[in-house]
């Protein structure tokens, strides 16, 4: 049984407020392993530890040659941008990706060790929180803290109530947190929930826990009680690798930290080197400059698209994805529009909130005239369309061919009293497959049978079919190959040349950055920088949310 | 190009299974026993159709024999009691059925009861329905101009209730191959989130096949009650399974989104050929439910091993 202690370490551990600590020192390179060895000497043994830790996907190489030494008692960040393989990490690190599906070794505490599966990595002392909420609504509190844990082995195949709850009110209690242990645990906040999934992976008593983005679902008091629980984690011994996009956290509660970039280990820092400036100079690079065909804005070209006090999400009696924030801005005919942000930061919910599909707060006008769009069909009617992130879920229909996609929701022309024209159909099909080069045996091919470059490009005819004068994109060369990216970023400019405003959201920095006219940063559902093509880089965008996330862990603290 | 060669599928093992009953016993391929199996296939195939439109928007509806029984006394109450105009009094029928069906729609579509819950809930309000609206006697009899149409031959012996089973076949068919409204459907059941997002009252076309198979249930227990001349509260009992269970034989997906008006009728066709080679063939009638259970999880279990391949 863990006896929790006071709270006494975590402000006072350090001697000032780790915010305003001095930026000093600029990036590093990764030392080589002698240096390496030498300075964990000083310090503690490395817990754990990975050796050339490789991994692809169908011939993308996700990791490559990642060597990755984590000290014992260490909170240990793990920083990057979108897409550098931190996920990646740690699912090989907690079993997910069994052993033999990637190459390299794992060693806890000096010892190699292979995990055939997450129940492999959990018995050897790894905890893992994943980002997402996974919580048995229908069972109580602490039940789920020991969920998966109160049968199966020899020694508890009854459930002692009792016992598990006292046992759950410690731990809950360890965290900062006082919930009932024998209440159900859908009656829990979504913060609440994911402190009941902290504390689950803590009832197995891991010597590692691995956190991956445990803020983001958490209020800034939660926040705080979250480190408090930390520090006395790490008093105990208990090692954390703690994966985040927020700086400020990073500089609070992190003794050493590695940055992932393109699946490489970019640079590596302990304490006393903490700079956030070399954190992000890290974190963006210098990659090879992809090629992106030039075009600028028209100068006073008509707005045609306007967004005021946009609040996705809120109506209906609900607040909005980022409670109150709000966001207001233009796109002009022949502009092209950047969203850029991290994962979670509500770009995808501006989008959705234009196009109808999420209900929202706000005015939005077209051409100057403000239009009511409630669902969809509003935002199409309007002349809007989206084309969507993630196109296996909320794009492409499975159940049709190939042509149909392409049709479905555009029947209107291509059909008279309500019968479709089959030769109609088919001739807009070939000359929409024509225009954006969509490679397939025939428009009858289902959808399986292509890539997922020409299914993108499918999406694009089926938006494109209505000649809308705003386009809107999700993320749209995620999951393409190369030669499909460079029609895409072709066929945007083209749009925009011909009139369209264009309005783009993406992880890819670098593609917001050398696509785009003018780029929007958000940051927890508010833009907190503008600038146009040219006036600014990937390092502007990441400093401009760094600096937000400064402002409000400022404002919580 | 998979729904197709499942329907071949279907045939072949429709030809297979008529070719083994009549070289069994050559009678099987009587006329009069073709013109048996037609009658009913014809009553249940007007509700397999209804089915298979909502099995493409993706829901479902057990409440069907119910609601066919309903509307054949709800229809012979309005003429004997009430002494309505005949065609008034069909029509009374279809609106009823046509509004358990909307009832249907919006509790599962607006709500968001699931539909196996709404229309099975329903099944027993219909069947609670008959008795009260009878008083569980049969109504009897009915105005003779009812059992005219019932005794009415048309084509190979077969009367209006056939000629009706190949219109509504022959509509819908071309609705969901030809039109907009078809399209819709099956976008609606196969993503109703891509449907929502490319402009489909995903809703609305819901709803509208809840409506339709109701009132195509209520049509097909009134030609049941002028082919008795008589309105009894037995009218569509069972038909619910035999018609889930004849349309996925057929190959129509349960989860939405695909399947043919052809590859229904052709799975409620089978099962009527097994049932009735049986009897001919002399196999104790005890044994035919367990074939059609057999049947039915053998295909449905291809259904799923190539849904499994195709991925």
């Amino acid at each position: 049984m863990i006896t929790w202690l006071p709270i006494t370490t975590f402000w006072s551990r350090r001697d000032s407020n780790p915010i305003s600590e001095t930026r000093r020192g600029g990036i590093r390179p990764v030392r080589d392993g002698s240096a390496r060895e030498a300075d964990l000497t000083a310090s503690g043994h490395p817990t754990l530890k990975t050796s050339g830790i490789t991994k692809t996907f169908g011939g993308v190489v996700a990791l490559n040659s990642v060597d990755l030494t984590v000290r014992e008692g260490d909170v240990h960040a793990l920083l990057g941008q979108n897409g550098a393989g931190k996920s990646t990490l740690i699912k090989v690190l907690n079993g997910v990706y069994a052993a033999g599906s990637f190459s390299g070794t794992l060693a806890m505490e000096g010892r190699e060790v292979s995990f055939a599966s997450p129940r492999d990595a959990a018995e050897c002392g790894i905890g893992y929180v994943p980002q997402e909420t996974e919580v048995f609504e229908h069972l109580s509190v602490a039940e789920n803290v020991f969920a998966g844990m109160t049968g199966g082995s020899k020694k508890a195949r009854l459930v002692n109530r009792r016992e598990i709850g006292r046992r759950s009110k410690d731990i809950l209690a360890g965290l900062g947190i006082s919930i009932d242990p024998n209440s159900p645990a859908a009656r829990l906040t979504s913060a609440e929930k994911h402190m009941l999934m902290i504390a689950r992976a803590l009832a197995r008593r891991p010597r590692v826990l691995l956190l991956d983005e445990p803020t983001a679902a958490l209020s800034s008091t939660e926040v705080k009680s979250l480190f408090e629980a930390l520090s006395r984690l790490r008093s105990e011994g208990v090692t954390t690798v703690y994966i985040t996009h927020r700086l400020p956290e990073v500089m609070a509660i992190c003794d050493r930290t590695t940055v992932l970039r393109d699946g490489i280990v970019a640079a590596e820092f302990d304490r006393k080197d903490f700079d956030e400036d070399a954190f992000i100079f890290a974190m963006s690079g210098r990659k090879l400059s992809r090629l992106f065909p030039v075009h600028d804005a028209p100068p006073n070209a008509p707005n045609l698209l306007k967004v005021e006090g946009l609040v996705p999400g809120a109506g209906h009696g609900k607040v909005g994805i980022h409670r109150e924030a709000e966001v207001s801005f233009s796109v002009a005919s022949g502009e092209i529009v950047g969203l850029a942000g991290l994962l979670g930061s509500g770009r995808s919910e501006i989008l959705h909130a234009i196009f109808g599909s999420l209900p929202a707060k706000g005015t939005i006008s077209v051409d100057g005239d403000p239009v009511a769009i409630r669902r969809p069909r509003d935002a199409r009617r309007a002349g809007i369309a989206l084309l969507t992130e993630e196109r296996k879920r909320d794009g492409l229909l499975f159940n049709l061919s190939l042509g149909r996609n392409i049709t479905i929701g555009n029947l209107g022309p291509l059909s008279k009293a309500g019968f479709v024209n089959p030769g109609r159909e088919g001739q807009a099909v070939r000359k929409s497959m024509e225009a954006l080069n969509v490679v397939a045996t025939s428009p009858a091919a289902a959808l399986s049978s292509l890539s997922g470059g020409n299914q993108q490009k499918l999406l694009f005819s089926r938006a494109l079919m209505r000649e809308p004068r705003i386009l809107m994109l999700d993320e749209p060369t995620r999951g393409v190959d190369a030669a499909t990216r460079q029609e895409i970023y072709k066929l945007t400019v083209d749009l925009a040349a011909k009139g369209a405003g264009l309005l783009i959201v993406s992880s890819e920095l670098e593609e917001i950055i050398g696509l785009c006219t003018r780029i929007l940063t958000v940051s927890d559902g508010r833009i907190v920088d503008e600038f146009k093509r040219g006036e600014g880089d990937e390092e502007r965008v990441l400093r401009a949310i760094a600096d937000a996330q400064g402002r409000q862990f400022e404002a919580a603290a | 190009m998979t729904v197709f060669s499942s329907e071949v599928g279907v045939v072949g093992a429709l030809l297979i299974l008529v070719i083994v009953f009549t070289a069994i016993e050559p009678a099987f391929l009587s006329d009069r026993n073709i013109r048996a199996m037609l009658r009913v296939v014809s009553f249940i195939g007007i509700i397999a159709v209804g089915q298979v439109i909502l099995l493409v928007a993706g829901e479902f509806d057990l409440s069907v024999g119910s609601v066919a029984g309903v509307g054949a006394v709800v229809a012979a109450q309005l003429m004997t009691s009430l002494g309505l105009p005949i065609a008034l009094s069909i029509a009374g029928g279809m609106l009823t059925g046509a509004t358990i069906g909307l009832v249907n729609g919006i509790v599962v579509v607006k709500v968001g009861v699931p539909a196996f819950i709404q229309t099975l809930g329903m099944l027993f309000i219909g069947q609670g329905l008959i008795q009260v609206i009878t008083g569980g006697v049969p109504i009897y009899p009915l105005p003779p101009e009812v059992g005219a149409v019932g005794r009415e031959k048309i084509i190979f012996g077969l009367g209006y209730s056939f000629v009706a089973f190949l219109i509504i076949v022959g509509g819908a068919d071309f609705l969901l191959r030809r039109t907009v409204v078809g399209r819709n459907l099956y976008a609606t059941g196969g993503n109703r989130e891509v449907a929502r997002l490319v402009g489909i009252n995903t809703d609305l076309y819901k709803i509208g096949a809840f409506v339709t198979i109701g009132a195509l249930a209520s049509t097909a227990g009134m030609f049941v009650m002028a082919d008795l001349a008589s309105a009894p509260t037995s009218i569509g009992s069972g038909w619910e399974l035999l018609v889930i269970a004849g349309v996925v034989v057929g190959g129509v997906s349960l989860f939405g989104g695909s399947g043919t008006i052809a590859a229904g009728i052709v799975g409620v066709l089978l099962l009527q050929v097994v049932t009735s080679g049986l009897v001919v063939i002399g196999v104790n009638s005890n044994w035919q439910q367990i074939a059609i259970g057999t049947i039915m999880v053998l295909a449905v279990g291809l259904d799923v091993v190539r849904r499994k391949l195709a991925r």
